[in-house]
């Protein structure tokens, strides 16, 4: 029963804005690294022609543990001395799970980067989706009850998968 | 789609010219064109056709000939004759062929008015134009606002015909016969052709490279110099380059068959770039040029003596990708079934002052004056209106102990415990003034718990499978106390659909709401590090009583097409046919 532990989320690193390296716009080759957990990450593709605005419209299919609350986005830019991280953001699940919109909801988002300083760095751009099978979606809006925890959402979310288990 | 919800200033400045083209961000030189013309923000061509039924039959021998006369009625009550029809003879049902166009603007109230008239045979010889309309049998009149057309799912309105003077008195109207509107929106405003083009050949400009070629590509206009339309980016050191995609509004460049100059240019830091070629070519001769897959030779005007010949050159343009795509439009999504939701907040703040007293912002005249707030309420609410089909609009009021209650920031205005809503613009002044004598004013003035429960609203309508867009109006006289909650919550509103126009009344200074418009600074950030994904707030200064406060609420207003379509478009969301 892995499915009841995780969830499935599309993430689509769209762009990045006024990247900085030290201070610097970053020339080329930024890409971005999504973490769910410690040991588990996807990247994006090198961009090699936005510069310090980089565009990488590209969809990374993530699996969320239930307990995480927070997912890590590491822009990164390669450079001859090796990869170096350029800024970091952590988006707590909360913005784009639970609430009163349908769970399946396609969630615009953007975010600050902090560098290893936590100086304020670009703002990185992506699209968030919750991946639902079919028969759990109708089941969301009836229960209509907001959600701040990720953990209580894993309760209900479980609650949910037996309600639909009725015939409809 | 990436560039729809990113920093739009931002992003055009970085990539700059149109190889970043946003359909909602024009590029300036567009927008300069279009503003000398008049034409402001997001426009649409609207055609209008008319058709008739039991007109009345004036004619003695025959049935009436009837022509219809199309105005546009001012704010101040003028009227401005639109066009005329052609006359149609011996009909009570006419259908009638002339067509107008007019510029649909989202944000005034465009009303027309339609005069039908009998033209009698001794006129027919004259052209329409010249008739003089005293002359003729007046059949009937009926008026509209455009938007009452526009968001009508088939795009068209009957109207009962009256005559002139039963319109004054309030007597049940003879049935004088029917007309009904049509409002087709002009297929060329959505459609949008894509290209990607490349040369092969160019001459050597630079004296120790290569040339660094980019495209302008201009509409060529009668006795006069070209207008820009669109510019690639600058490929360096090549002298066979293949530039991104371009894109075209139809409309931007006339129609398909409009001449268009397509410039070579090698790129000098110093901005005097040398034309290194050019050629004439419409787009429907670059989809040929596409088709065939040759390609076309460029020409440079060279002095020769006195005059500038043609010198045709070895280097030729080829277009590799060449594709058309119809893009829905704001009105497009109207008449698909969305719609506009208004909702309304007031600051009921002491700093308004006693609305017993006559410097009150809140003051209520007995002359029947209407004071700031209702001001704001009525000009945007009666544009709004038409764009929400139940005409039930939550209303809130902030910054005042109801009924000698704790302070509250976010109360209903209606005085219910239950619901927020009114019924239509009336209904909002009604528990505007009754709110007056029920709440005590107090303070401080915070925004965010208003905008939560606008956000609330606006979720549990996409939770509901709603297909709606809210503009919540919030009209303050004072600086908000509690800036960075205001920011949170407008941050997290950024991803639904909700747009937000905030009317500042009085002589406040009103600095800290210009931050919250992002379209004027930095893009809002919340506590925690969250960037609104989109600009969803409008602020304005609504001071002046005597002038221009018509302009304000459109400057106010202008901007919710776009916001709306950044909105719908980025999550690709297709208006229902209908």
């Amino acid at each position: 029963m892995a499915s009841t532990l995780s969830r499935t989320l599309e993430i689509t690193v769209i762009s990045g804005e006024d990247l900085r390296n030290d201070r610097r716009p970053i020339k080329k080759n930024a890409f971005v690294v999504v973490r769910t957990d410690p040991y588990n990450s996807r990247r994006t593709d090198m961009d090699t022609d936005g510069g310090s605005y980089p565009k990488w419209n590209e969809k990374l299919v993530v699996d969320l543990p239930m307990h995480a609350q927070f997912i890590t986005l590491e822009v990164q830019c390669k450079t001859s001395l090796g990869d170096k991280t350029v800024g970091t953001a952590r988006i707590p699940v909360s913005d784009f799970v639970g609430g009163y919109v349908p769970e399946s909801y396609l969630h615009f988002l953007s975010y600050r980067l902090r560098d290893h300083n936590g100086e304020r760095n670009g703002i990185v751009n992506i699209s968030v989706r919750v991946k639902v099978p079919e028969y759990a979606s109708c089941s969301r809006t009836e229960l209509g009850i907001p959600m701040g925890m990720g953990v209580a959402w894993g309760q209900r979310n479980f609650g949910g998968g037996i309600v639909t288990g009725v015939p409809v | 789609m990436g560039n729809c919800c990113s920093d739009q200033a931002g992003g055009r400045a970085a990539v700059g010219g149109a190889s970043s083209y946003n359909p909602n961000v024009p590029n300036e030189a567009i927008d300069q064109f279009l503003k000398s013309r008049g034409y402001n923000g997001l426009f649409s061509q609207i055609e209008l056709s008319y058709s008739a039924a039991d007109l009345r039959d004036r004619d003695v021998l025959s049935k009436s000939d009837p022509m219809l006369v199309v105005y546009t009625k001012g704010r101040d009550g003028v009227l401005e004759e639109l066009g005329r029809t052609e006359v149609i003879l011996n009909s009570l049902n006419p259908t009638w062929i002339t067509k107008h166009t007019i510029t649909y603007h989202f944000e005034i109230v465009q009303t027309l008015v339609f005069h039908a008239y009998d033209v009698d045979t001794q006129f027919h010889s004259v052209e329409v134009k010249m008739l003089k309309l005293d002359e003729q049998q007046f059949l009937g009149e009926a008026t509209c606002a455009l938007s009452e057309i526009v968001t009508k799912s088939n795009r068209s309105l009957t109207l009962d015909l009256v005559h002139r003077e039963e319109s004054t008195r309030s007597t049940c109207p003879r049935n004088i016969g029917k007309l009904t509107v049509r409002a087709e929106e002009s297929l060329s405003s959505k459609t949008t052709t894509e290209m990607i083009l490349r040369c092969s050949d160019l001459e050597y400009k630079d004296l120790f490279s290569k040339s660094d070629p980019f495209l302008i590509i201009s509409k060529e206009v009668e006795n006069g110099t070209p207008i820009p339309v669109c510019k690639t980016e600058v490929i360096k050191n090549d002298l066979k380059p293949t530039w991104k995609r371009v894109f075209l509004n139809i409309q931007q460049v006339g129609s398909k068959d409009s001449p268009l100059v397509i410039e070579c240019f090698n790129f000098n830091s110093n901005g005097k770039h040398d034309l290194i070629g050019k050629i004439h070519k419409s787009l429907a001769d670059l989809e040929k040029l596409h088709s065939s897959g040759q390609g076309e030779n460029l020409f440079l005007p060279t002095l020769v003596g006195h005059d500038y010949h043609n010198k045709t050159l070895k280097s030729q343009l080829f277009v590799e990708k060449f594709s058309q795509s119809v893009e829905h439009t704001f009105l497009d999504y109207l008449a698909g079934g969305c719609e506009l939701n208004f909702m309304v907040a007031i600051d009921f703040t002491a700093s308004n002052g006693n609305p017993r007293l006559p410097d009150s912002l809140h003051y209520i005249d007995p002359s029947g004056r209407p004071n700031a707030y209702q001001r704001a309420i009525i000009e945007v609410g009666e544009v709004l209106q038409f764009y929400d089909s139940d005409k039930r609009f939550p209303a809130w009021g902030f910054g005042a102990r109801p009924i000698d209650g704790p302070v509250s920031h976010c109360f209903n205005l209606n005085g219910s415990s239950h619901y927020c809503e009114v019924e239509g613009i009336q209904g909002i002044m009604m528990a505007y003034t009754s709110a007056l004598l029920n709440v005590s004013l107090a303070g401080p003035t915070l925004f965010g718990p208003v905008i939560t429960n606008a956000a609330l609203i606006a979720s549990q309508s996409l939770a509901s499978g709603g297909r709606k867009y809210f503009v919540l109006l919030i009209i303050t006289d004072g600086v908000v106390t509690d800036l960075q909650e205001t920011k949170d919550a407008l941050v997290k509103a950024s991803d639904l659909p909700l747009s937000i126009l905030i009317v500042g009344v009085g002589g406040a200074d009103f600095k800290e709401m210009e931050i919250l418009d992002a379209d004027k600074g930095e893009r809002l950030e919340n506590s925690t590090g969250r960037v609104a994904s989109r600009d969803i707030v409008q602020f304005v200064p609504f001071r002046e009583v005597q002038s221009g406060e018509i302009a304000v609420v459109q400057a106010l207003l202008a901007e919710l097409p776009t916001q709306f379509l950044t909105y719908m478009r980025t999550r690709d969301i297709q208006p229902l046919s209908s």
